[in-house]
Order: structure tokens, then sequence, then C-alpha cells
């Protein structure tokens, strides 16, 4: 009957897509873009003669100060403008490097800052590969554990004395968990169970529900025994706060910062949108009482309030202190990024979870804040700039972060004086800092962008 | 294309599904639901029709809890619901529900949407959630696509997630507004034909939507609403074909 229907229409054309063509490629190469953007007319063509004859001088003239004509080496002031009166007097920073990167930190164990800070980057390394065992667990662990290595190391004493038997004990779960980490990571590599998989057949001899969870802190519990007694046997020097500074303190204090500004801002701003009413006054009341007052008096304030409002015989050190100043800062700033997040999120992210049956803190952490988190990178990320640029200020009340050992050197007999070279160090310094947190920043934006 | 083939006539006994008694709601002054009640047993297929802002969504998203109404007693397999965890865990277990606009989790993949309730809610090991999903992935014929973000779907393959999801908690009940309203006409089919198929295996559907081939098709019984209020329920044959509101008419003569 088919062929009936065909007889007594018009036979329907066929349709065949167009083969797809692949697409269209500038055939300009590097000069020909220059001249496209620059040259395509003559008042362009004046203006970038202009610009260029400018950049040309300029650079020529901070390249003849920063290079051609500064002194590397000399052993005072006096000798380097001897030497050449109108370039920089690099010798001075060289002399005083060591200070400007460890602050006082005696010579003989700096070696302790260098394998912190090593340690610190080392267990981050797990988050750039993909697919690795507990890979959900790095930045966590990170959080929660590295400050007791970190202290470990940079405070030292005898193990589980000075600092006490908590952090010691902290201090070797977290080494554990770091031992764990790279073990799995290389047995997944060659196609073994993890280690924390160990004692699984053991413990399903004696529990049926989650054996892989006991077996997991079995292997924690045994690797931390072994690395306790390890630690028993070395006592490190040690090294008071107060000798703590430079570069080094500034990463601390801008890395504590750092951490703690999304777990507190995601707090306040969690608690600000709160339907319990002390929750929420509470939450606004610290966010706006914080984000109204410039840094440098939350600073003062901690330093000089804290103590009174708190008991008498808690005892604090400066650093604790700031810390604390810089981590609410941090926090309420990051709240108000956060909140901003959380608004863009269209209720039916809620209702879907809801339905699915999902409670608050999994609807939270699993769904809301993902994706919050994800748009507000940008802003996320320019307040973690701004963050390193304003933990400079620690200097005005008397740390001595690398702002402070710098102005120092401007003290010391022999460098007499000399405030810019220093100066223009930390600023090339913070410029790659900042700049590859933008770069990352740009990446990770990047990355995410797919699931869009 | 009158014939129903429905669930209810396979089924010799049939338990009551959701029990509506005299469901009250208000928005401020604005009474959106009045006095609704009904009967939905279970294995039946139910599609609710009604013009726009009748409160078919209100009705529907009353069940599960998403809105809060001042009176009357929605009772599931017998358990009249409130507020408290009982409630909660009671609706969890046994609704499962598909949105007009996806809402699929934009930062999980097609496989991990799936997989989620799973893992977290039901404690299921990574292997068999994944094994899970992609059955019913599978089943809704877009198995292929796992490991794509919803970003990278069509309407009608996002909604085809949006129900594996809701499957994979292997609810009793599925909720559906108005399923396919946010689709090209050439995906509606490919969402209608899961529906159908879904009908078949014997769930208990409400269905909120405007297709009403589909209602003819697979529905036991249509609810007709406007202005809040239930106007006509019955066979599909009966409410669509030979309405007995001059309401009901009107109305079928504009979807029609
Ligand atoms: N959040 C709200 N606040 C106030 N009034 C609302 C709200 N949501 C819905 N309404 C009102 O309740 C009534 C019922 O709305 P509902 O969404 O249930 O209608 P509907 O039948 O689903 O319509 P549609 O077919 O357009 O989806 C409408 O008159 C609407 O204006
Ligand atoms: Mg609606």
């Amino acid at each position: 009957m088919d062929d009936l229907n065909v007889k007594n229409q018009p036979a329907l054309k066929q349709f065949v897509p167009t083969p797809p063509r692949p697409p269209h490629k500038s055939e300009r190469g590097v000069f020909g873009t220059i001249r496209h953007r620059c040259f395509n007319s003559i008042g362009n063509s004046l203006l970038t003669l202009c610009v260029a004859t400018v950049l040309f001088y300029l650079v020529k003239h901070v390249l003849d100060w920063a290079v051609f004509n500064a002194v590397f080496i000399a052993d005072n002031r006096r000798q380097c403008m001897d030497i050449s009166p109108d370039g920089a007097c690099w010798a001075g920073v060289i002399s005083w490097f060591n200070g400007l990167i460890y602050g006082r930190f005696p010579i003989d164990e700096q070696w302790r800052v260098n394998i912190g800070v090593l340690l610190g980057l080392v267990w981050l390394l797990p988050l750039m590969s993909k697919r690795i065992p507990l890979r959900n667990f790095v930045l966590l662990s990170w959080i929660g554990l590295y400050p007791f290595v970190g202290g470990y190391l940079f405070l030292g004493g005898r193990f589980g004395a000075e600092l006490g038997l908590v952090h010691g004990a902290m201090t070797c779960l977290a080494l554990a968990f770091l031992v764990i980490l790279y073990a799995n990571w290389i047995l997944s590599a060659l196609g073994k169970k993890g280690l924390n998989e160990l004692f699984v057949p053991l413990v399903s001899r004696f529990v049926e529900r989650r054996i892989h969870l006991l077996s997991f802190v079995a292997v924690w519990l045994l690797v931390g025994l072994v690395i306790a007694f390890g630690l028993s046997q070395i006592a490190l020097e040690p090294v008071p706060i107060d000798r703590w500074g430079g570069l080094f303190l500034t990463f601390i204090i801008a890395g504590f910062a750092i951490t703690m500004a999304i777990p507190v801002g995601v707090i306040l701003a969690l608690g600000r949108r709160s339907k319990l009413p002390v929750i929420h006054w509470l939450s606004m009341t610290v966010i706006e009482l914080v984000r109204s007052v410039p840094l440098i008096t939350v600073l003062f304030m901690a330093v000089t309030l804290l103590p009174i409002f708190l008991p008498a015989d808690m005892e604090f050190n400066k650093l604790t202190q700031v810390l604390v100043a810089v981590c609410l800062f941090a926090g309420a700033y990051m709240a108000e990024n956060i909140r901003g997040g959380l608004q863009a999120i269209p209720k039916g992210q809620y209702e879907a979870a809801a339905t699915l049956g999902l409670g608050y803190l999994h609807t939270m952490v699993l769904i809301i804040l993902p994706q919050a988190l994800r748009m507000m990178i940008p802003n996320i990320m320019t307040s973690f700039i701004s963050l390193l640029k304003d933990t400079t200020l620690v200097s005005i009340i008397g740390l001595f972060d690398i702002m402070l050992m710098a102005r120092n050197i401007a003290n010391d007999k022999d460098w007499v004086g000399m405030h810019t070279e220093p100066l223009v160090m930390i600023s090339v310094l913070f410029f790659i800092l900042c700049y590859s947190m933008s770069q990352y920043s740009l990446n990770l934006e990047k990355r995410l962008k797919v699931d869009r | 294309m009158t014939t129903s083939c429905g669930n209810l006539a396979q089924k010799a006994v049939t338990e009551t599904a959701i029990k509506i008694d005299n469901l009250n709601k208000w928005y401020g002054d604005h009474h959106v639901l009045k006095d609704v009640s009904l009967d939905i047993s279970e294995g039946e297929i139910m599609v609710v029709c009604g013009p726009s802002g009748s409160g078919k969504s209100t009705l529907i998203r009353s069940l599960n809890h998403l809105e809060e109404y001042q009176e009357g007693v929605v009772s599931v397999f017998g358990q009249p619901l409130s507020r408290d965890r009982q409630s909660h865990k009671i609706i969890h277990q046994t609704m499962g529900m598909v949105f007009q606009n996806f809402n699929l989790f934009p930062h999980l993949t097609v496989l991990q949407n799936c997989t989620l309730g799973l893992t977290w809610l039901r404690k299921m090991s990574e292997r068999e959630a994944d094994k899970m999903a992609m059955r019913l992935l599978d089943r809704v014929g877009i198995a292929h696509l796992a490991t794509r973000y919803p970003g990278q779907l069509s309407g009608g393959q996002q909604q085809r997630v949006a129900i594996s999801r809701s499957l994979a908690m292997e609810p009793k009940i599925m909720l559906f507004d108005e399923p396919t309203s946010a689709l090209d006409p050439e995906m509606v089919k490919e969402v209608l034909d899961v529906m159908i198929d879904l009908a078949k295996t014997g769930m208990t559907m409400v269905c909120v939507t405007h297709e009403m081939q589909f209602a003819r098709q697979v529905a036991d019984r249509v609810v007709f609403m406007a202005d809040g209020e239930i106007i006509e329920v019955g066979p599909p044959e009966q409410v669509l074909v030979n309405p007995q509101w001059d309401r009901t008419k009107e109305f079928l003569q504009h979807v029609l």
C-alpha cells in the first residue's frame, strides 16, 4: 500500500546533511597580527610608535638601574655608592637575604622550615592527579592535620613534652596519614589494594559492618605508633615563636588566613541565612562589624583587647592573637562572597536534593556549596590575593614578617638608609606570588567550566 | 485510541497509595487549594490537568511536602503525614519527583547524579551504586552519556537522567510536574516513551501534564482541576471525551 501512495503523491526529496568543514584558521603570523592590530591606520601607527618609544626608555632606565649599573658584591652601602652611584645596591639585600626569608630563625635550625614547607607542598601534590585513592580527604587532612606537623617542626622541643602529648599524638597521626596517602598512591599505580585495606580480612572476622573504616583506623594507628616511636628518639632544639619571621612568617599568616577563610566564611554565610534568630544575628553582627573596620584596627584589637576579655590564666602569644584576627577578617569577607554564590543557586536544586531525601548537611556539602564556591572562584581568588598582601600589615604591630625585616635593613649600620632595594625585591616577590595565584584561578575556572 | 492500558485493569486487589483528605492551602489571602480530596490506589496512573494557575503544581508538591498546607491530611500507604522526621522518612522512601526544569545537579556527571543518593543515603558501595545507576540509565536509553555533565545534554536527555535519578532511590510512587513542558516537541516523545514504559511496570504515578495523548493512552484516571478545586475525576474516556462540566469542556477545546 506504500506503493500506491508513492504513485499518487510527488516523491519527497531526501535530505542529505552537508558534510562538515574544518573551521576557518587565521593565516596571519606574528607579524601579520601586529600589522593588523597596531598599524592599521596612520593615527594608530603614530600612537604605537609613541607608546613604543616611551616603553623603550622606561625599560632601559629600569634595566640600567636594576641590572647594568647594579652592585651585587659589596660589604656596605658606602662601597656600593663608590662602585656605582646610580645603580641598585643588591649586595645589601643579598646579605640580608636569609633574614628576609627566615626572620630571626636560628640558622642551624632553618632546615626545619624548609622541610616543613616542603612537607606541606608534598601533602597537596596528590590533588594534581585526577584519580587517586583518598583524594577527597587530601585537602581536609591538610587543613586539619598539617598544622600539627608544622607546629612540631617549627617550634621544636622534645617529642610530647613542650607541646604536650595531644599535639604529639596528632603529629604522629598526621604523618601517618601522609604515609598511607602516598603508599596508597604507589600501590594503586601498581594495581594493588591500598594500605588501608591491609586489615580487612582480619577485621571482617570479628565484625560485619564498617569493615573498611575499622581497617583504615587500625592501619592508621599502627603507622602512627611506629612514627611516634621514631620521633621519640629525637629532640629538636626549641625555637620560640618570636624568632619566627620573614617570608616564612608571612606564609604562615597568609596560609592560615587563606585556608581558614573558606570554612569560617561558609559557617558565617550559612549562619546569616539561618532561620534561628540567635545564629542569624550573631553571624550578621560578626560579618558587619569586622567588615566595617580596617584590618589594622582588627589586628590592634586582637592584640590589646583579646587578653582583656579572656580569662587571665589563658596565655597567648602575639602570633596566635594575630592568627585569630586575620582568620575572622578573612572569614567575614569570604562570607559575603559565599553568600553571593548561595543566592545564585536556583531553588530547584534544594528541591531536587530534598526529594532525594538529602538532609541539610548533605544538601549543603554535596550540592549547594560546590556550586556556590565554583561560581565565586574569581571573587574568592581576589580575596585571597588581597589577604596575602594585607598580611604585611602585621609588621605594624611588631611581628617580624618580611616587611619589617625589609625595613630593618635600613637600620643596619652597614646599610643605613637603604629603603628602595628591599621594597623593590618585595614588590617583585609579591607580584610573582599574586600573579601566579590569579593565573591559577583562571586555569581553575576554565577547568571547571565543562560542568555548566 | 480510547482504550486504556493502565495498570488497574490487571490488578485484582489494590491498596490506597495516597489518600488526600480535605486539603486546603492559602498563599496569604489567596486560597489556592480548596477542599481537595482524592484517593490514589497502588499502581494507578493518575493524570492531573487543568488551566494554568489552577493549583496543580501546588497539589502535587504538597504530597511530598515541598509546599506546606494549612488544612487537611495526606496519608501515604495508610500513614498520615505530619511535619516530623518520621513523615519525612516515609516521603523520601516512597516518593520520587521529576520537575519541569529537570533540576539536575550541574556540577556532577550524569552517573554521579544518579548514584549520589545511593552512596550517601543508602551507604551503598560505589561499585554497586554505579551498576544500579547504569542499569537505570540503560533503561531510559542514555547509558552512553553517563560520564557527561548535564549541561552537555539535550533537554530530553536531561529529563531522562532526572527520571533515572529518582528511580535509583526505588520509590513506590513517582510524581511528575509537567515533565515535558520545557521540551521541544521532538524531545517530548522520548520522555513520554520512558514514562509509558514506567507505567507498564506497575509504578504508581501522579503526572501533571498537558499531553492529552499520553493521558488517554496510559492514565487510569484523569483529574481536572480549576481554581484550586477538583472539578472532575474519572477514566480518561469519560473526562476527556464526555466531560460532565462546562469548565472541563472549555479547557479541552483549548488544548486539543
Ligand atoms: N510562591 C507563591 N506565592 C504566592 N502565590 C503563589 C505562589 N506559588 C503559586 N502561587 C499561586 O498559586 C496558584 C496555583 O499555582 P500553581 O503553580 O499550583 O498552578 P499550576 O496549576 O501548576 O499552573 P501551571 O500550569 O502554570 O504550572 C496560582 O494562582 C499562583 O499564582
Ligand atoms: Mg505548575
